[in-house]
C-alpha cells in the first residue's frame, strides 16, 4: 500500500508523463478499465490548462490554428506544469518553449508574438503601483544623479523584435483573418507595454529610448543606461529621456547605489 | 455552524467573470453570491469589482486552490492570500474541497481524488485546522465528484467527511450533483450516501449540471457545470432539504456559461423548493 505522498507522486507522473502502470494497480475498476477512469482526470487537466494558455495567447492560437495550438500546449504542459493555483501567472515560459519547439520552425516570428502577448497579459493582471512623489527626487544632489537606479512600473514590459510583431498582433484583433496579410519583411520594432487604468497600452519606441529604458529596467544606473544609449545612438537626447521617464510615471521608486554609474 | 454564518436560507448563484459587469449594472434580486477567491487575488480591477459586489450582496468564498489533501505542506503563500482576501471582503462563509491538486512540485488544476485512509484523514484534518486557525473561522468542506476510487481506501467517503467534522469542527458543503455523479460513476447509492452525512454539519448545498460521456461503452458522468441541473439531481435535492433542512443553496455554472437570467431562473427554482422546506421547518418547530 503506497503512502499518500507516494500515491500523489505516481498520480502526477501518470498525468504529466503518461506513466500509468504503477497507479493503475491502485485503482478499483468497478466495471470499467481503470485507464478510462484515469483518462477523465487527464482530459480535464489538459483541456483546462490549454484554455488558460489560449486566454493568454489568443493571437498565437489564431496564427497556428487551434489544433496545432492544443498540440503545442500539450507538450508545454507536460514539461512546464503550473507550480501554483494562480493561473493568470501560468504560461510565462511558453514563448521560449515555442522558440525551441521543432514544429514551430516554419513560424520564426511566433515566439516574439507570444512575448508580446505575455507582456499584454501580464500588464492586464498587475495591480496599479503607488505613484511616486516627485518631490523626493528633487532632493537628490545633481552630482549623485548618475548613481540612481529605478524600480520600474511593475506592469511594464519592454521588447525588441526583428519582426513587425505589433502589426501582426493588431491585424489579428478582430477574431478573423486580417484583411491584408502583414508584410513580414517590414522590419523589426521596439515596444513598450504597460497597464493604464483598466486597459493596457502598447507604444513603439525609438531604438535609443528602448536601449535606455531597457537598461534601467535591468537595474543599471542612470549613468550606465545613458552611456549605453549614447554608445549606439550619439544623438540620444538624455534630458528629454529623463523628463519622459518622469512624465510617463515609468518608475515608482528609486535608490542611490554606492557605485559610480557610467 | 450552519445558518448562523450570515447567508440567508435562499438560493444564490456562483458569480463568474462574464456576469460581473451586468450584475453591478442591473443589481438583480439574487439573495447571495459565491465566487472563487483565486480570481480576485491579483488585486486590480477584479478585486475592486468584488468589493462593489460585496457592498450590495452577501458573498461566500469558494476556494479551489488550497489542495487540502496534499501529503506535504499546504501552500502557505496561497493561504496568506486567502486570509488577506477574507479580511478585505468579510465573506459570510468560506469553503474548500475534499481533494488534492498539488504535490508541491506541480499544481494540476483539478480536484483530484484521495484514498480514504487513516493517513489521509490526519493529513486533511491537519490542513483544515491550519486554515481555520489562519482565517479565524470554521470553513465548509465540499464532497468531490469522483471518477475512480482507490483499492486501499478503508473508509467510505461520507464517513470520512463526518469524521473530519468531528476532528476539526468544520462544516460541510453538500454538493448534490457531486453525490449523484460519484454514485453513478462508482456504482453507489446516492440516497444512502446522503443519509450517511452528518445533517447538523451541512451549512451549504451546491447544485449544477453534469455531462454524459462514453467511456469504453459505459456512460460516465462528468461534473462539468455546463448545463441546467438534471432532473434526478432536483429529486435528490428535495431529499437533501428534507434531511438537512432549508440550507443556503447555490447554482454553479462554469462551462458554456449562459445569460445571467438563465442562472437566476435556476436559482428561483431552487428557491421555491427552499421556501417549502422553510415552511415545513416552521411547522415542525411550531408543533
Amino acid at each position: 500500500m503506497p503512502t499518500l505522498r507516494e500515491l500523489q507522486t505516481l498520480f502526477e507522473s501518470s498525468l504529466l508523463a503518461g506513466d500509468e502502470t504503477a497507479v493503475i494497480q491502485q485503482i478499483e475498476g468497478d466495471g470499467l478499465d481503470p485507464r478510462a477512469r484515469l483518462a477523465v482526470y487527464r482530459h480535464h487537466v489538459f483541456t483546462t490548462l490549454t484554455a488558460v494558455l489560449e486566454t493568454a495567447y489568443p493571437v498565437v492560437c489564431r496564427l497556428v490554428d487551434r489544433r496545432f495550438f492544443a498540440y503545442a500546449a500539450d507538450a508545454f504542459i507536460k514539461r512546464y506544469a503550473p507550480t501554483g493555483p494562480r493561473l493568470t501567472e501560468y504560461g510565462a515560459a511558453f514563448p521560449d518553449f515555442l522558440a525551441s519547439f521543432p514544429a514551430c520552425e516554419g513560424h520564426p516570428y511566433l515566439p516574439d508574438v507570444a512575448r508580446l502577448e505575455w507582456a499584454i497579459h501580464r500588464a492586464s493582471h498587475s495591480s496599479q503601483a503607488e505613484a511616486l512623489d516627485h518631490a523626493r527626487l528633487h532632493s537628490v544632489d545633481p552630482a549623485d544623479m548618475s548613481r540612481l537606479t529605478f524600480a520600474m512600473d511593475p506592469s511594464l514590459s519592454l521588447l525588441a523584435s526583428p519582426w513587425p510583431v505589433d502589426r501582426i498582433w493588431r491585424a489579428h484583433q478582430d477574431g478573423g483573418e486580417p484583411a491584408e496579410p502583414v508584410d513580414l519583411g517590414a522590419g523589426g520594432v521596439c515596444l513598450e507595454v504597460r497597464a493604464a487604468g483598466e486597459s493596457v497600452t502598447l507604444h513603439t519606441l525609438e531604438a535609443a529610448t528602448y536601449a535606455f529604458r531597457d537598461a534601467l529596467a535591468r537595474g543599471l544606473t542612470l549613468g550606465q543606461a545613458a552611456s549605453l544609449a549614447l554608445e549606439s545612438h550619439p544623438f540620444f537626447d538624455l534630458t528629454r529621456a529623463i523628463q519622459e521617464l518622469l512624465e510617463n510615471g515609468l518608475f515608482d521608486d528609486f535608490a542611490l547605489t554606492s557605485e559610480e554609474g557610467g | 455552524m450552519t445558518g448562523q454564518l450570515g447567508l440567508p436560507s435562499r438560493a444564490g448563484i456562483g458569480l463568474r467573470a462574464p456576469h460581473v459587469g451586468e450584475l453591478l449594472t442591473t443589481r438583480p434580486a439574487v439573495p447571495w453570491l459565491e465566487v472563487h477567491p483565486e480570481n480576485y487575488m491579483g488585486g486590480g480591477a477584479a478585486l475592486a469589482s468584488l468589493e462593489s459586489v460585496r457592498r450590495e450582496y452577501p458573498v461566500a468564498l469558494h476556494g479551489v486552490g488550497l489542495s487540502l489533501g496534499t501529503a506535504g505542506d499546504i501552500d502557505h503563500r496561497h493561504l496568506d492570500r486567502l486570509r488577506s482576501l477574507t479580511d478585505r471582503i468579510e465573506p459570510c462563509l468560506v469553503s474548500e474541497h475534499l481533494s488534492w491538486s498539488s504535490t508541491g512540485a506541480a499544481y494540476l488544476n483539478h480536484l483530484l481524488p484521495l484514498p480514504y485512509t487513516e493517513e489521509s484523514l490526519s493529513v486533511v484534518a491537519g490542513h483544515i485546522h491550519e486554515v481555520q486557525d489562519a482565517l479565524g473561522r470554521p470553513i465548509l468542506i465540499e464532497n468531490p465528484s469522483s471518477y475512480l476510487r482507490f483499492r486501499h481506501s478503508t473508509i467510505e467517503e461520507p464517513e470520512f467527511l463526518a469524521e473530519l467534522t468531528r476532528r476539526t469542527e468544520c462544516g460541510l458543503l453538500c454538493d448534490v450533483n457531486n453525490i449523484y455523479v460519484t454514485a453513478w460513476n462508482l456504482g453507489l447509492d446516492a440516497a444512502s450516501y446522503m443519509d450517511a452525512l452528518p445533517a447538523e454539519a451541512v451549512g451549504e448545498i451546491h447544485l449544477a449540471g453534469h455531462a454524459e460521456n462514453d467511456a469504453d461503452g459505459r456512460t460516465i458522468l462528468i461534473d462539468d457545470h455546463g448545463s441546467p441541473v438534471a432532473a434526478p439531481v432536483w429529486t435528490l435535492y428535495e431529499r437533501a432539504l428534507e434531511r438537512f433542512g432549508p440550507v443556503p443553496t447555490l447554482i454553479e455554472w462554469d462551462t458554456d456559461i449562459p445569460e445571467l437570467t438563465v442562472l437566476l431562473d435556476e436559482a428561483r427554482r431552487a428557491d421555491n423548493l427552499l421556501a417549502a422546506a422553510v415552511r415545513r421547518d416552521d411547522h415542525a418547530h411550531a408543533a
